[in-house]
Order: structure tokens, then C-alpha cells, then sequence
């Protein structure tokens, strides 16, 4: 891992596609940048996936994963399905409900409407579905629900451009 | 009928403040061994009445001396020190019954030690769990203050049947939260210091409890007052405490009660009405998977260790058979579902929908428990006791 890999090619100022692989990086610099913050949540060490469903040009799935270690995202970068496994747990959602939820948290400056939580939607399976290969990994996703929820958060802080 | 009791009947009370028993006893039991302690003092009172000094603690032979721990990039850690040999290795079953520190020079000095006899879980399988070094250092990182980190000044005035809920729930909460800190206070004592890092663990458990019982209670009084305890609850509680062993009311506890709270407090941030509420179950959410995440590695550890894993297996089930129904008189009790019907219904006159909820999240959580189960090595889907549909689930 590089901490190249953790950096967003968009200059800033300018609107951040979604989804894309600079949006997640975009998320990690500044997750990266805001460390105190952090640190005071806590450690988070794992693997997340976020899936848009429908957000490849093909209108197949498009997968990031993030690799999170003590308060920092240290890696960024696009899955394929063989990477699944890899993950902790993943986020599977439509583009439709990415959507709503970046553009509630932008509304919201920072801070999602209470139907817009990461928790709020995936806990009952839906629209966001956590999928995961082994159900201690998946518990991953509670144990640091607060500093997962605070990454997503951070996308109020820049523009986002949406493929549809 | 008998006769009426005269007040120069009854028998004088016995006087308030003094412990006279419980001293007699102390000192009985210290005179008992005054001969072990006394030879001790009067050694010492002796090279010090003659100016002599002892440097035997100099002495390193019998020591680990000078192979120095190292610390990560997150600082120095059990799972650092622990990598210097001689330090990390716990014994399956510890013989030290005292305080003596595991990797020290202790054995020269084990005859004139004395033996604690609280100290009764020496079986490395009835506590250790392969996670709980990772889940002590992340417990640490993650306490959270429930007087500061809460936004408590943005804390809004729900309708009143909204707010009535969301104070009984958070009663609820208050009343059960801190059996997971009174179960692993029972223990703490029991485990001897060889197994320092479960102990440690346990402790952060504590702490994490007495957050979740302050959180609610000052949620309830916050927003209106705290409403109904209620008798279900209180069974459930006592099962978990009276547990017979660790492992088995740490599977009561950690792997199914808290398991099914964590779903609890994961539906109370799904359905909480203000940003206030939102922040305290995400904050009590991720402690409550810490407990959950050994609660399913301990039950592992055991189950692996058993001289006789068949017998355990067996012993488990009878166990969870009764444990799991008395959790469930908890999980029933309407001074939980009902209220929670009605936050996810949204009102008092949607309760009929928010029983629908209720009836998935039902089905959702006890999965998850059958799925905790089967990954500690306990298969339970074909003998739990819980219905997997919820009793008014529609077909």
C-alpha cells in the first residue's frame, strides 16, 4: 500500500464524479487530513467495500475498497468481484440511494437527515445490504460504525458530480 | 389468628455500623497464617534493625533481563510485550493463586506466598478468546464520553407518544445495560492475574457498561423521565448472573444477550427521532459489538480446548435451552416491543405497522445469533428455543 494510493487526481475546486475511484480518495484525504478527529473516535482497522450496484458504465457494479488502519485510510482502491473476500464487509446500493444519501449529508452540512445513515439504511437490508463472508468480519461494520459514518460524512466538504 | 406483637416484644435491632463479625473473622484468618506473614516482617525488621541491604532483586539468572519489548506503530501494546519470550505465554491452567506477575522471578518465593482462594477460573478455555488483545486496545481507543460527546444542548421535544417511547426504551436500556458490567465484575475476581489480559478486557467492559447505563438514564431524564422497569427484564438478568460458569453466562451475555441489544441499539439509531438519539446508540452500538465480538470467540476457545468437546457441546445446549427462554421473557416483555413498535411505526397509532417491522428486525436478529453460534463451533439452528418468526409474524 502507497499513500499514493490514497490520494484523489481531481484538482480541487472542481466537482468529484460519483462514482469513482477519486471520489473514495477524495473521502480518504480527508479523513487523513482531519486526524484529530479521528483519534479521538478511535482506532478502525478494517476493509470496507462500497458498492454502487448499477455504477459502472455498463451499468453493472462498481466497487471500492478502503482499507482503514488505527485512524487513517491508508488505501484506495477499485475491486473486482474476485476481490470480494478481501473486504470485511461491503455495502451494496443502488446509485439511486448513494445519491440521496451524499446529497442529504451535503443538505445537511456534514451531518445526513435521520432517515440517511449509513445504519438507518442498511439496517434492515436494504436499500443498503452488508454483505459479508463470515459474520465476526461483518461485525466490523458496528465496531466502527461511528468513524465509517464520519468518512461519508466528509464528502459535505467538496462537490460532488453525479453520472446520473 | 395469632396473638397481636407488643412493641416490648420485639427483639432489639442489631446495631447500625459496626461490623464485629466480619472483623472477628479477618483477624482469626490473618492469625491463622501469622506464622507464614510474621516470619516475613520479622526478617525484615531484622536486616533493616541491622543496616544491612538485601539486592537480591539484582539478581537477573532467573530473570528475562534485557530482552526489551518493542512498541508498533500504535504504541507498546500487550501483543508487543507479549512477543518477548517469556512474557506471552499463558499457561492452560494457572497454579499462581496470588498476584505474583506472570514472567517475573516469582517461583524462589512461592513456598511463603500466600494463595488467594477467590481465584477459581484457572482454565485458560474458560475465558481466553484469540481476539481479546485486539479488542483491549481498540476498547481504549474508543472510549467515548457520554457527558461531553453527546450534542445534549441539541436535544429536541418529540411529540409526547414518540417521546414516552423513546424514554421507555432508554429505561429498559438503563435496567439491563449493567448486568454486562456486574456479570464480568463477578468473574474479574475469580481470574487469577496470569490471565492479566482478559482481565484487562473485562474491565474496559465495565467502563463501557457504566457509559451505557449513564447515557440512558440521562436520555430518559433528559427528555421527559424514566417510565417502566419490568419483570421479564429482571429474570433475564438474573439468569445471566447466576450463571454456573464464565463460558457459559458469557455466552448468555456477550454472544446472545448482547448480541441481541447490539440489534437493539443498531434499530434504536434506525429509528431515533432526533440527531441527539442517533449519536448515543451509534456510540453504545460499536462497545456492544466489542462485547459480542468475544462473547463468539470465547465460546470458540472453549469449545476448541475441551479435553471433551461432545460433553461441553452437550452441557452447552442444556445451558442455552434454558438461557435462551429466559432471555427471550426479556425480549417479550411489552415495555420493550411496544415501544419500539411504536418509534418504527413513527406514532402511537401506527403501532399495527411498527409490529411489522418488528416482526423482520425479529427474524433478522435471531439469524445473526444462530450465525454467531455456528461460527464459535455451537450449532444451535436445529435445538434454539427461539421462534425464528416472530410469534404475530403474518404468514
Amino acid at each position: 500500500m502507497t499513500a499514493a494510493s490514497s490520494v484523489a487526481a481531481t484538482p480541487a475546486g472542481v466537482a468529484v464524479p460519483f462514482p469513482s475511484l477519486d471520489w473514495f480518495r477524495r473521502l480518504a484525504e480527508r479523513m487523513n487530513a482531519d486526524r484529530a478527529r479521528h483519534e479521538h473516535l478511535g482506532y478502525v482497522d478494517c476493509v470496507a467495500g462500497f458498492c454502487v450496484l448499477d455504477g459502472a458504465p455498463d451499468g453493472g457494479p462498481f466497487t471500492v475498497q478502503v482499507t482503514f488502519e488505527e485512524f487513517a485510510a491508508v488505501d484506495v482502491r477499485e475491486a473486482s468481484p474476485a476481490d470480494a473476500g478481501r473486504a470485511d464487509f461491503t455495502l451494496e446500493a443502488s446509485l439511486a440511494t448513494w445519491r440521496r444519501m451524499i446529497e442529504s449529508i451535503a443538505a445537511g452540512g456534514g451531518r445526513p437527515a435521520l432517515t440517511q445513515t449509513l445504519n438507518h439504511l442498511s439496517h434492515a437490508g436494504t436499500p443498503i445490504f452488508v454483505r459479508s463472508d463470515d459474520v465476526l468480519r461483518a461485525d466490523l461494520y458496528f465496531r466502527y460504525n461511528q468513524s465509517l459514518q464520519e468518512f461519508v460524512n466528509a464528502s459535505a466538504s467538496f462537490a460532488t458530480r453525479f453520472a446520473r | 389468628m395469632a396473638q397481636p406483637v407488643s412493641v416490648d416484644s420485639l427483639l432489639p435491632l442489631p446495631p447500625a455500623g459496626l461490623h464485629e463479625e466480619g472483623v472477628a473473622r479477618y483477624e482469626e484468618a490473618f492469625r491463622h497464617h501469622y506464622a507464614e506473614w510474621a516470619a516475613i516482617l520479622q526478617r525484615n525488621a531484622e536486616r533493616l534493625a541491622r543496616g544491612q541491604y538485601s539486592l537480591h532483586w539484582l539478581d537477573t539468572e532467573k530473570a528475562r533481563w534485557g530482552r526489551r519489548a518493542k512498541p508498533s506503530s500504535r504504541g507498546l501494546t500487550y501483543g508487543d510485550v507479549n512477543q518477548v519470550p517469556g512474557y506471552g505465554e499463558l499457561p492452560a491452567l494457572a497454579d499462581w493463586k496470588n498476584f505474583a506477575p506472570r514472567g517475573s522471578v516469582r517461583e524462589p518465593y512461592r513456598h511463603e506466598m500466600p494463595v488467594v482462594d477467590d481465584y477459581t477460573v484457572v482454565d485458560r478455555g474458560e475465558l481466553w478468546a484469540e481476539n481479546v488483545l485486539t479488542l483491549y486496545e481498540e476498547a481504549k481507543a474508543r472510549q467515548w464520553n457520554a457527558t461531553r460527546d453527546i450534542p445534549w444542548s441539541e436535544l429536541e421535544r418529540l411529540p409526547e407518544d414518540l417521546e414516552k417511547a423513546t424514554c421507555q426504551l432508554c429505561t429498559f436500556l438503563t435496567e439491563v445495560e449493567f448486568v454486562a458490567g456486574d456479570f464480568p465484575a463477578k468473574w474479574l475476581y475469580r481470574i487469577p492475574q496470569d490471565f492479566l489480559e482478559v482481565k484487562s478486557f473485562l474491565a474496559t467492559q465495565l467502563m463501557d457498561e457504566a457509559r451505557h447505563q449513564e447515557v440512558f438514564r440521562k436520555r430518559a431524564i433528559a427528555g421527559g423521565g424514566l417510565l417502566h422497569a419490568a419483570p421479564g427484564f429482571e429474570w433475564a438478568l438474573k439468569a445471566i448472573l447466576e450463571a454456573p460458569t464464565h463460558t457459559m453466562g458469557t455466552f448468555l451475555l456477550n454472544l446472545l444477550g448482547e448480541g441481541l441489544v447490539l440489534s437493539i441499539f443498531r434499530s434504536g439509531e434506525m429509528i431515533a427521532k432526533t440527531h441527539v438519539d442517533k449519536e448515543i446508540f451509534r456510540r453504545c452500538l460499536q462497545d456492544e459489538a466489542r462485547h459480542v465480538s468475544y462473547g463468539v470467540m470465547e465460546l470458540k476457545a472453549y469449545l476448541d480446548a475441551h479435553a471433551d468437546r461432545e460433553q461441553a457441546t452437550r452441557e452447552m445446549h442444556r445451558f442455552a435451552d434454558v438461557g435462551e427462554q429466559v432471555i427471550l421473557t426479556a425480549f417479550t416483555e411489552a415495555a420493550l416491543v411496544e415501544p419500539v413498535a411504536v418509534l418504527l411505526g413513527g406514532s402511537l397509532e401506527k403501532i399495527d405497522q411498527g409490529m411489522e417491522g418488528m416482526a423482520r428486525l425479529w427474524s433478522m436478529f435471531i439469524e445473526e445469533y444462530l450465525a454467531r453460534c455456528a461460527r464459535a463451533g455451537f450449532e444451535r439452528r436445529e435445538r434454539c428455543t427461539i421462534p425464528i418468526r416472530a410469534p404475530w409474524a403474518t404468514a
